[in-house]
């Protein structure tokens, strides 16, 4: 069988399964009627030039959703929550599109929403996929423009821009604004200041030398009151609270280089320092500025968690069901829960009984059953019937937006370590501005000339202050950051090197990080002969983590497998999967699903079992385990070795937990907890006085993640566990955790190098200076020789890591 | 080369470009950068009918606008 491309979503299938259709004579396929259904409405519409633009990328097939929940964003309580009434009386909202790929769906929502009659306004972000609607009310209602977003394809939810977005925003155009200036002046100082470095070996005529000095100074002069202005906020917010920071040091040294060049300047005196001026602002910002970038990420993926939760839930009162807002509901009302719905409260089942998925609070993939007494907590989601609980708390003290609140809170306010370079570089520039202070002073006593005693003690401030000491923590920890890359270990803030380097305790999650977060096929016994696709067929049918495992394992050993066509295909909660092949019953799920169906088996294992019978008769057996990664145990003790301790913290149960300790040779591990217990177990390291870092890949981690001093994030986990993390590990490969320590340790020891380098070099250039020994050339050649011992010690970092 | 003419040259070649800084600013603070991807598109797929498209949006926000004023005129309260 061939295969084709559905005309809308691009994605391949077999002929076979593809709707035909007819259009004006010519044959299109599409892979469903969703797909189908988008096609001829934007046909209809004129609209498709899309799928020219669209070119060869792949969509989501558009599923045919069911409209029910439309009227929930018609109610009050959700337009109270989202909905902004403008002073001229239209509304606005704030939506994520879901479904965005390209830029050819952008410009199709966008499309579609202007020529909806009533909708004033409306644009996307393609980056962030967020969209910002104004539309009439009298004229339409977002029910329908919601409807309208879905009929194409997309599903749109609202978010409250309120939270965080906006502040981050407006703080990203300011930095990007300061980079701007900052990027030009330099680069225009630079040129003028290669003609002035020529002119200082050749010589220069005088007039000429004052016209290139005034255009450096018209340029130098917006960069450091405008772009600088960040460094002497900063520098006086740490005055106020009495500590001298990196800010202080860039804002004394370029303002101090600033009107030394001015003075130069004017007397013709000596050699104008402008372009240093601009350059250490400039390049100290962009790294700035790279901070706030990955604070706004975060920012968006916490508005898709909290956009997501419903704002309405069914609740039974005197046996009637009605939809209430989520902040309307009170402790001991019955709750009402459909398949597929979230909860977002929390309380105690009191009929009916479902399979639950509790993967964002626990991490564990596998479902959980919830019978009548069991408790329910918000942030998980029902999966396969009806089931009416009693809220035993309401919305605002319920789990889910206790951890939402509670990651914002720490996002904005993240544990830092106070840095090694900053502590040195300010006793560093104390010690120069005294120096400099005393310089004066003397010269002006013993020699009495008072202009002569301020060019040698400024001289000593411009020889001492910014090259070696300011390259000498970049550039360590920017070689230690790409060496780190090659290794897919990416470190999303230089500073975070130091940090790791002096953590002393390493807090892993179980599932995912030392485990691979699946169950896959660990035995396999086959009792009698059987067609393996039947089996395979089977599972198919259901996405249960154990049959994806069983099913991964067919694959790999066999090829070929087909699909045949089974009937009365059932699945049975929490036990297995039931149905017919040539009218011979066939089953597979554990061993209460075959005692229900009459077979008699016995087997004891601690592993997860699939059987499979067909007939009545016990066909295969297969033991399925979430199995610990390559190297776990060499890794942990490696870095065990390196005096750093090592606690498992995991929402799975005592027994699994236990065995995975035992496995890879950790002493200490928590189980059974929440995303809030593992939030407690850290602040308790932090209360002993322990440097944590914390690995994990869920939503489940993201809270402790947030909190922990450095975070380390498994590339394929959650989106938002990912943002929230420092380092992220793009293989997953646990020993990768290893090398990261091992870097950052490399580095943090070359930094202290570097560090002692500078202050060697300054401990004879500086007293040269006071001397007044000092001219230009002098300066020149021992700055660039000081910097360059620096960059070349920081390049031992790149050498082969073991 | 005298001085003055390197003057002049400086000046105006500066100034040139900080025209270009200037409206770079502006259309930073109209949040015209704020989506990086969609400014480089502008350049595949803005035409004719994107501008006709924006004029139709701005003659439909100032019918809404003068509607609803029209509205509260015949019925004050």
């Amino acid at each position: 069988m061939s295969k084709v491309k559905c005309d809308h979503c691009h994605l391949e299938f077999d002929e076979s399964v593809m709707i035909e259709d007819n259009i004006e004579g010519e044959k299109r396929y599409f892979c469903c009627k969703g797909c189908q259904g988008v096609y001829h409405l934007l046909r209809s519409e004129g609209l498709d030039s899309f799928y020219e633009k669209l070119g060869d990328t792949k969509l989501n097939p558009a599923l045919a959703k069911n409209s029910e929940d439309l009227q929930k964003y018609d109610l009050e309580g959700f337009k109270k929550k989202y909905i902004k009434e403008r002073e001229d009386g239209l509304y606005e909202i704030y939506l994520i599109i879901e479904g965005i790929h390209c830029s050819a769906c952008v410009w199709l929502n966008e499309k579609v929403l202007h020529q909806t009659p009533g909708i004033i306004e409306a644009s996307i972000n393609y980056t962030n996929n967020k969209a910002k609607v104004v539309w009439d009310p009298d004229e339409i209602k977002l029910s329908q423009i919601i409807q309208k977003i879905r009929s194409i394809g997309y599903n749109a939810y609202p978010y409250d821009p309120k939270l965080q977005e906006e502040r981050a925003v407006r703080q990203r155009r300011d930095y990007y604004g300061r980079i701007l200036v900052g990027v030009f002046a330099t680069m225009n100082i630079m040129w003028i200041a290669i003609a002035q470095y020529v002119g200082f070996f050749t010589g220069m005529r005088k007039d000429i030398k004052t016209i290139l000095n005034i255009a450096e100074f018209v340029l130098a002069t917006p960069t450091l009151f405008y772009s600088g202005w960040i460094y002497f906020k900063g520098a006086y917010y740490g005055l106020k609270n009495r500590f001298i920071n990196m800010d202080l040091l860039v804002a004394t040294g370029a303002s101090l280089a600033y009107i030394y060049s001015i003075y130069a300047m004017i007397t013709l005196k000596g050699e104008v320092y402008f372009d240093s001026v601009t350059m250490i602002i400039t390049f100290v910002l962009v790294g700035k500025y790279l901070e706030v970038l990955s604070k706004k990420q975060a920012v968006d993926t916490l508005d898709t968690l909290m956009g997501t939760a419903p704002t309405e839930v069914t609740v039974i009162k005197n046996g009637e069901k009605t939809l209430l807002a989520v902040e309307n509901v009170e402790i001991g009302d019955i709750l009402e829960l459909k398949p597929g719905e979230e909860a977002v409260i929390d309380g105690v089942v009191v009929s009916g009984s479902a399979l639950f998925d509790e993967s964002s609070l626990t991490g564990e993939s596998e479902p959980v059953l919830k019978k009548k007494g069991d408790r329910i907590l918000s942030g998980s989601i029902c999966i396969d019937s009806v089931i009416r609980y009693e809220a035993v708390k309401d919305f605002s003290t319920s789990l889910l937006s206790t951890i939402s609140s509670l990651l914002e809170d720490s996002i904005s306010k993240k544990p830092k370590i106070e840095q090694l370079a900053n502590k040195v570089s300010g006793y560093f520039s104390v010690t120069i501005l005294t120096i400099a202070i005393l310089t004066f002073i003397g010269w002006y006593f013993l020699i009495g000339d008072f202009e002569r005693a301020l060019i040698v003690s400024i001289s000593v401030i411009v020889i001492a202050c910014p090259c070696a000491l300011g390259l000498a923590t970049p550039m360590a920890t920017l070689l230690g950051i790409s060496t780190a890359a090659k290794r897919g270990i990416l470190f999303k803030e230089a500073a975070l090197i130091e940090t790791m380097a002096k953590s002393d305790t390493l807090v892993l999650d179980k599932t995912g990080t030392i485990t691979k977060g699946k169950p896959s096929v660990v035995l396999f016994e086959k009792f009698e002969d059987f067609d393996f696709n039947i089996l395979y067929s089977l599972l198919l049918s259901s996405n249960h983590p154990i049959s994806v495992g069983v099913i991964e394992y067919l694959k790999e050993r066999f090829n070929n497998l087909k699909e045949l066509s089974l009937e009365n295909i059932k699945s049975i909660q929490a036990k297995g999967i039931e149905g017919f092949f040539e009218g011979k019953k066939i089953i597979a799920g554990n061993l209460e699903l075959l005692k229900d169906n009459g077979i008699d088996f016995e087997i004891e294992s601690e592993n997860s079992v699939l059987l499979f019978a067909m007939d009545g008769r016990v066909k295969a057996l297969f033991e399925l385990r979430d199995e610990i990664k390559e190297k776990a145990a060499e890794t942990v003790s490696k870095i065990k070795e390196m005096g750093i301790e090592v606690v498992m913290l995991t929402g799975d149960n005592e027994k699994s937990a236990k065995r995975v300790a035992k496995e890879v040779g950790i002493d200490k591990f928590y189980a059974k907890l929440l995303p809030q217990d593992k939030l407690y177990y850290i602040e308790k390291f932090h209360k002993e006085g322990k440097i944590v870092v914390m690995a994990g890949d869920g939503i489940n981690d993201s809270l402790a993640l947030s909190c922990s001093d450095i975070a380390i994030a498994m590339g394929s986990g959650a989106d938002i566990a990912v943002n929230v993390s420092d380092v992220v590990l793009l293989d997953e490969k646990i020993e990768n955790i290893y090398f990261a320590y091992k870097i950052a340790k490399r580095a943090f020891k070359t930094v202290k190098e570097n560090l002692t380098l500078s202050i060697i070099y300054n401990t004879f250039a500086v007293p040269l200076a006071v001397l007044g020994f000092v001219n230009p050339l002098v300066a020149a050649l021992s700055m660039s020789l000081s910097s360059l011992l620096v960059v070349g010690n920081s390049f031992r970092i790149r050498r082969n890591v073991k | 080369m005298s001085g003055g003419i390197i003057a002049m040259m400086l000046g105006v070649s500066t100034l040139l470009g900080a025209l270009g800084l200037a409206a770079l600013l502006w259309g930073l603070k109209t949040g015209q950068f704020d989506d990086t991807s969609k400014f480089i598109d502008g350049a595949r797929f803005d035409g004719e009918e994107e501008l006709r498209d924006a004029v139709m949006m701005e003659e439909k926000k100032k019918k809404a606008l003068e509607k609803r004023r029209k509205d509260k005129k015949i019925m004050p309260d």
